[in-house]
């Protein structure tokens, strides 16, 4: 799969999704994030704010129950970890066993979280003007999504920045099925190696890793439209 | 709430791992992550810096400002702190030699741990001789509290075994202190006015003072007893008490409090006892060893006595005058050996030894240097063939025992190191007054001289006419501190050994001759300069502290320097030893540790200062 330059610039296809998502956010808590303008598309990427984010969950589809998110913001060349968030979220439904398994989140710990809505606010209520990054950002796109349908029946549209989706347009190489993988890649990149699996340390491990990649891009005068991801 | 990944990451290195964990989550949360590809620049020298650095992961390069040093930091090491200490701007050039992730902490937070924390305080000194300092003080720390063997370190009073004291006053007659040491049962008595000690008694004294002499049991003790003697404040160490007893060969030793109100008496029996086997086991083996092949077969357990004592946390200085204490030892035996079967010596003779043996700086792996310095009245014809002989034997002897032939035959077996003493002089002359620039650094292993057996007026009257003829004589002066600052701290090889990426298979450090040597020559042209009668490179550098050469904080570095790169020499030759090695002085880089990475550098540094300084202050001829 060949990604090609980010095509909503040309069709306008996701400003039309972001002004009819403003129209249904009026009176909800996302009102704000949407009153606020985004980047524009030829903003250099320095001089963007980021949160690196990513969560954790029982599974892959929109129905999936959030269990954990994990964010932080940075920029093009550092993390700021005073901003780095990880919130436990208060599981809706019994857990899925491979979710137990796999991200080692108990049902008692996870009954230990907050609220879905509480987090979804304090998450949104930073979000306004900045750019999300995060490893196949798409999953996170639309978990983030879902979520604020379910809490606040209001779509959520943001700019994304992918670091899979980066890593196979910056460095196109021949790769084995599970090459781009966060892990695979950060070892690549000389990052060390990580416990893995909660949301913030996820979160971290996928913001050094846009820093590492910008490292070795090595072009200046970035722009946004250069580095967002494909809608 | 702490950032789990960070946390576990600080709590793996020092200084952090000392920090409370509650402090450890703050700061988790204080750092600024960032990447540098190989061969970005980090930091600028000579600008402003406002963070404190610690690798994550990959590896930097410090380039130390105006040296050709450079430094290796890897993974949770620190860098960039010097600047926000000293409040000024940076020195050092700071690259990324690989990819590397660095934590950031900006100065304010930096300062705020400096201030608040001791043991942070502590690691994150500006100045590397304060670095230096800290490091020989917690290698001693750490191995008295690391339960090895720190049975050296204990105060001596833990180890005086009676528990109260029996004193007798000087008022006392003989009789009535012979019948108090009786009643109890102690062979030697204190002599207190009031509780301060005044004198002391032994057996010994009581036999052959007052007994063989017939002296009225009424006279007062104050006739016989040793006045004023040499005692020891019961903090010392016991190792203290070890060398006092050694050097004075006493075997008792009164031990004081702080008003000098005596405490006990602490006896050589109760100081072996705590030992076991002991240097000093080894030299009194060698004493009586009844052969050459004895004396060899006792001096074998150098190896096991650098290694026991390495283990006991005896500083290198120590361990040092132990060694050589060995190695005076198998030199005193060999040619009392070698006397009893080729008679006595028919002119009075002197055994000088040079180099290591004569500073009491010996290690394990040491050659022998030496020569006999003859009284002027020898006759080469009638006298020749015995000092000959007696020299082969020596050397011979000293060979097997592990002291191996001098590979420059300084060795009384050469003719040129077996004469009179007027030659000798005549020789020295010769050395000082038309000194030869390409021989220089060859001779100055002559200068450290000391006589170990035989008639050492002889060595005492050459050294003294030696050292005023090299005082007075600036030109000398001028080429010994040229060639010594000629000693090339391992700069280029520094690097390389630094870098570990650019390492060639079979690059050794030779700590003898790239750390140690150079400290000696400083040492070495600082005596020579202000006369100094010191041999010994501590006592040398004690000494010209406080000169127009050498300023005491000055002295003070290069004396930590001196403990901190033989200390980690001995350190290196234990583990030899436990490997089945023979001790040298060569070490694969890759076996140090961090630690001694860290401060070896820093040694370099000092060295490298004090070597430019006698350049500038004797090189032109200049005293």
């Amino acid at each position: 799969m060949k990604l090609s330059a980010p095509r909503w610039l040309t069709q306008g296809l996701w400003q039309r999704r972001w002004n009819q998502a403003r129209e249904q956010s009026a009176g909800t808590p996302l009102e704000a994030y949407y009153s606020n303008t985004l980047p524009d598309p030829d903003h250099l990427v320095d001089d963007i704010e980021i949160i690196a984010l990513d969560f954790e969950s029982d599974g892959l589809g929109t129905d999936a129950a959030l269990l954990e998110a994990g964010w932080t913001g940075m920029n093009s060349r550092a993390i700021d970890l005073s901003t780095a968030h990880r919130e436990r979220i208060a599981a809706l439904d019994p857990l899925q066993e491979v979710a137990v398994t796999v991200h080692r989140i108990t049902d008692s710990a996870a009954a230990e979280g907050r609220p879905e809505r509480e987090v979804l606010d304090e998450l949104t209520g930073i979000l306004s003007g900045k750019v999300l990054l995060a490893h196949f950002a798409r999953i996170e796109a639309g978990f983030l999504n879902a979520a604020c349908y379910r809490q606040y029946g209001t779509p959520f549209v943001g700019q994304y920045i992918c670091t899979m989706e980066l890593e196979e347009r910056w460095f196109p190489a021949p790769r084995t099925a599970d090459g781009l993988r966060l892990g695979k890649l950060r070892a690549q990149y000389g990052l060390p190696q990580y416990r893995a699996h909660d949301g913030l340390t996820d979160a971290i491990a996928c913001g050094e890793l846009f820093l590492a990649q910008i490292a070795r891009r090595g072009s200046p005068n970035l722009k946004l439209q250069d580095v967002v991801m494909g809608a | 709430m702490e950032i789990e990944e960070i946390l576990a990451f600080l709590q793996r290195f020092n200084p952090f791992r000392d920090l409370p964990a509650e402090v450890l989550g703050r700061i988790s949360r204080q750092i600024e992550i960032r990447y540098f590809r190989t061969g970005t620049t980090i930091i600028e020298a000579d600008e402003d810096n406002a963070h404190f650095n610690i690798v994550r992961s990959g590896a930097v390069e410090l380039r130390i400002g105006g040296t050709e040093l450079s430094h290796r930091l890897g993974e949770g090491l620190c860098f960039g702190y010097p600047s926000l200490l000293r409040g000024s701007r940076t020195r050092n050039q700071v690259i990324a030699l690989e990819d590397s992730l660095i934590y950031r902490l900006g100065k304010q937070d930096f300062l705020a741990l400096h201030e608040k924390h001791p043991v942070f305080r502590d690691f994150f000194q500006a100045d590397e001789t304060q670095r230096l300092r800290k490091a020989v003080e917690s290698l001693r720390n750490a191995r008295d509290g690391n339960g090895g063997h720190p049975m050296l370190a204990v105060p001596v009073r833990d180890l005086l075994r009676r528990k109260s004291v029996t004193f007798g006053s000087p008022q006392m007659t003989i009789g009535e202190c012979a019948g108090l040491m009786a009643e109890a049962d102690v062979s030697t008595l204190p002599i207190c006015e009031n509780t301060r000690l005044v004198g002391i008694v032994t057996d010994k004294d009581l036999r052959r003072r007052a007994l063989a002499r017939q002296m009225p049991h009424d006279r007062p003790i104050s006739d016989i007893m040793t006045a004023d003697p040499i005692t020891l404040p019961e903090r010392e160490q016991a190792l203290s008490a070890k060398l006092i007893m050694s050097r004075h060969n006493i075997h008792h030793l009164p031990v004081v409090g702080d008003t000098d109100a005596i405490i006990g008496v602490l006896s050589a029996n109760d100081l072996l006892t705590r030992l076991g086997m002991n240097a000093l086991h080894v030299v009194a083996e060698i004493s009586e060893a009844v052969s050459p092949e004895a004396v060899a077969q006792a001096a074998q357990k150098l190896d096991q006595v650098i290694v026991y004592l390495v283990d006991s946390g005896v500083d290198a200085d120590h361990l040092a005058r132990f060694v050589s204490a060995i190695g005076e030892a198998a030199h005193k035996r060999l040619l009392q050996l070698a006397e009893a079967e080729l008679g006595p010596p028919p002119v009075p003779y002197a055994l000088v030894v040079f180099g290591s043996l004569a500073r009491q700086e010996q290690a394990g792996g040491s050659d022998q240097d030496n020569g006999f310095v003859l009284d002027d009245s020898y006759d080469p014809d009638a006298h020749g063939a015995y000092f000959a002989q007696l020299a082969q034997r020596l050397c011979d002897g000293l060979n097997s025992a592990g002291y191996v032939y001098c590979p420059g035959d300084i060795m009384a077996t050469n003719d040129r190191w077996r004469q009179p003493l007027s030659v000798w002089k005549k020789c020295y002359r010769d050395w000082i007054d038309n000194p030869d620039p390409d021989n220089i650094l060859n001779t100055t292993i002559f200068f450290d001289m000391r006589a170990i057996a035989g008639a050492s007026e002889l060595v005492a009257d050459l050294r003294s006419e030696v050292l005023q003829w090299s005082s007075a004589n600036r030109i000398f002066l001028s080429f010994v501190g040229r060639a010594a600052a000629k000693t090339r701290v391992p700069l280029g090889f520094f690097r390389n050994f630094l870098l570990e990426h650019d390492e060639q298979e079979g690059d050794v450090l030779d700590l003898k001759h790239q750390a140690i040597a150079p400290i000696i020559d400083i040492g070495r042209v600082h005596a020579l300069a202000a006369d100094l009668e010191q041999v010994s490179t501590v006592e040398r550098l004690q000494k010209a502290a406080d000169t127009p050469h050498l300023s005491e904080s000055g002295a003070a570095d290069l004396l930590d320097c001196f403990e901190f790169v033989r200390d980690t020499r001995f350190r290196h030759q234990a583990r030899q030893i436990r490997a089945g090695q023979k001790p040298t002085s060569n070490l694969d880089p890759k076996t140090l540790s961090g630690f001694e990475r860290e401060h070896l550098k820093d040694a370099f540094k000092v060295i490298k200062t004090h070597l430019d300084s006698i350049s500038r202050s004797h090189a032109g001829g200049i005293s």
